[in-house]
Order: C-alpha cells, then structure tokens, then sequence
C-alpha cells in the first residue's frame, strides 16, 4: 500500500495502481477519449494528462498521463492545476485542426474555452483522432482485421492494404466505442456493411430478427467453446421457450 | 450502493411458478431500482414474466448459472463469476456491446438496451432483490 495526495486529499491504493484507475474509483473526473476499461492504459489521446510532484521535488513538477503512471509513495497529484489546463488546452487545439466536424471535440474543446483552433487547420480532414482504441479492442477480441497504417500525416486506422479483410467479422465493436463515432457502417435487414466487407446477419431461426452476423456466431463459438447452435435463436424467443419448458414440468408435477 | 456489496456472502433467489399471478411488479420494481445514473425505462427490466397457455406465468430472470455460456462467450472479461457469491456479475465499464452474451445465454435471460447497446442482467440487487421485496404471492423469495 502507498499513500499519496489527489487535489489535496490523502488516498491509498496498492503499488502499481494507475493514477486514473484510483481517481476513478474515488469519484474524481478526469477527462479520456481512448481509455477503456477492459484494455490497459495506452495514452494515446492526452486528455487525462495530470501533474504530478513530491515534497522531496523541491518545488518541480511534471505532467504526466494518468492512465499509465503508477502511483507512488508521497506523490502529490493535481488534476485542475492551471499547468495541467494548459496542456489540455493545446492538445484541445490540435484535435480541433484535425477533426473540426467531430462534435464531441468541439463539445470538449468549448469546456476549456476553446472555441477556434488557434493552428491552421488540416487540409484532409477526419474525424479520427488516431487513439486507436479500435484497434485494440479489435486485438483483444483476437480479430486483428484492422490496424493503423502509413506513417506520418499519412497515418489513418483501416483494414491492411485497404482492403476488406477476412479476419474482420462485422462485431461493430470498434464503431461503438469509438470517442468521436467517426468508424462508417450500414446496416440492412439482411447484411451489415463495415470496412469494406458484406456480412450476413444472423437471424433467429423462429423470428428473424438479428442481433449479430453470422461470422460473428462462428467467431464467438469458435473462441468460447459452446456450440454454434447457442447462437441461432434470438433473446425473446429463447425466453418464450424457456417459459414453455418450465410450465410444462409444471403441468407434469 | 457498489461499496457496501459484499462479495463473499452467497446470494440466492428462488422462483416458485405455481404462486405467480402474473401482476407483473417485480418488472416494475426491478426497472425502478436499476434507475441509477440513467433514465428511468420500465420496458427494459431484468425480469419478466411470460404468460403461457392459461393462465401460467413464469418468471424469467438469470439464473446465475455454474458454468454460464454468458461467461465464456465474453471476450472482455465483462461478464463474471463470483465463486463465493454463486452470482454472475455484469461489470458495464468493461462491456463493449458485442451482444455475444446475449446471443450466448440458452435462457434469453440477459436483455439488450438497444438506445445504447448495453446488455442488462440481474445483478440480485446486492443481496436484497427487489422484485422479491414486491412480489405479493411469494413467488420469488430471497434465500
């Protein structure tokens, strides 16, 4: 266990912990985009940078990301300071001349004030903040079918060589969690159209209706062991039948 | 609420069928007490009650299974057991709505919340189920 200061308040949590899990857990708001609680901090959008000092410092401070830094024995951490404003407010900036159509930037960027970016804005513009949370979520799954590719201001998150990948199975994960809901997809009553690829859906045996596709299904079975039968009914039908077998041991008893 | 949940003491239900009227409560309550944090949406309870043929009604909510299909299909580690509790829990910061829980479960006992895709399961309401609490035939009873 260590002991340590946030904003003026004494907690403590077991050695290791990041800065963000405690402030989290203690009801402290500090600001993400690609953080995730099912992956491991990344620090890839900057949001949450906060600073940090020691009494043994003698009055020197650094920022750092508070979803990758442990905390320490001692540690004092401001997550308001007018240093940690600041840099929030840059990094603000910048994904404000990169994505100005994302709303949730400019929500974001109109909490600290700004308004206008202050850079010159980016030519092509995208509403990928490239924090790559969809990637890996997509790796935890254990799809992989996309990834960031080229290099630079070229940078861009997409299948490999651009092309539909048969490793993606349409789960739509990355286009719910992504921070900005910049990740296109259509969606038919028969097919779901993502990164280039047609998925057929999954419908229920009985009703129709389709929850997942039916890669997804095989995926799923594939990595978790149940049959692939688990997969073929709907939720309310499995109710209706569920409901049927137990009144009929009813009846029987 | 989540800080008093202690997670070693084993938590049950029991649904007994044959004292089931049908009145549909527990719907209510359960929807009223998952309130928190969001809006109040009484369509959407862990529980329902499925009326079949004449006038048999059961209830349907999780059953908490031993070897939860709900469990294994998750590939977040969003869904799971607590040996000690008996419980299967939900943990909705780590769910990324693939809906394969949902798509997993024999019983179709975890419902989907399609505003946000979140899936939604009994949680035994930390030991006190409510439905319990209102249910006015004893249908459901803790312990």
């Amino acid at each position: 266990m260590v002991e340590f200061t946030i904003d003026g308040r004494k907690y403590k949590a077991d050695k290791g912990e990041v800065i963000l899990a405690v402030a989290r857990r203690h009801g402290i708001f500090i600001p993400t985009l690609c953080f995730h609680d099912a992956l491991e901090g990344w620090g890839a959008c900057r949001m949450c940078m906060v600073e940090i000092t020691k009494p043994s410092w003698d009055g020197w401070s650094k920022l750092v990301t508070a979803c990758l830094f442990p905390v320490e024995q001692d540690l004092i951490i401001s997550t308001t300071s007018e240093r940690v404003t600041a840099v929030r407010k840059i990094v603000l900036d910048l994904l404000l001349a990169r994505c100005p159509d994302s709303e949730v930037i400019r929500d974001f960027a109109a909490e600290y004030g700004v308004e206008e970016t202050s850079f010159r804005p980016l030519d092509k513009k995208d509403n990928c903040i490239l924090c790559g949370l969809c990637v890996r979520l997509c790796e935890m799954q254990g799809t992989s079918a996309i990834a960031t590719i080229n290099r630079g201001v070229e940078k861009m998150v997409d299948t490999p060589f651009n092309d539909p990948n048969p490793d993606c199975i349409g789960c739509l994960v990355c286009a719910r969690n992504c921070p900005t809901g910049t990740i296109d997809f259509e969606e038919t009553s028969r097919t779901r159209k993502i990164w280039g690829g047609s998925f057929d859906l999954n419908h229920c045996t009985v009703c129709g209706k389709a929850h997942i596709t039916v890669s997804q299904a095989y995926f799923y079975a594939m990595k978790s062991g149940l049959p692939v039968e688990y997969y073929e009914e709907c939720d309310e039908c499995r109710r209706k039948e569920t409901a049927k077998k137990f009144s009929d041991l009813l009846v029987e008893s | 609420m989540k800080t008093l949940f202690d997670k070693k003491t084993r938590k049950s239900m029991t649904i007994t069928p044959e004292h089931c009227i049908g009145c549909r409560t527990c719907e209510l309550a359960c929807a009223f007490s998952h309130q928190a944090g969001a809006e109040f949406k009484p369509a959407k309870p862990r529980i329902y009650i499925r009326k079949t043929g004449e006038e048999c009604f059961i209830p349907l909510v999780c059953l908490q299974c031993d070897e939860a299909a709900c469990v294994s299909a998750c590939l977040f580690g969003s869904m799971y057991k607590i040996e000690e509790a008996g419980t299967v829990e939900h943990d909705k910061d780590r769910c990324v709505g693939c809906l394969a829980c949902l798509s997993a479960c024999p019983f179709g006992n975890i419902v989907l919340d399609d505003d946000n895709f979140h899936v939604l399961k009994c949680d035994l309401c930390n030991g006190d189920p409510m439905c319990a609490r209102f249910c006015p035939t004893e249908a459901l009873t803790t312990g």
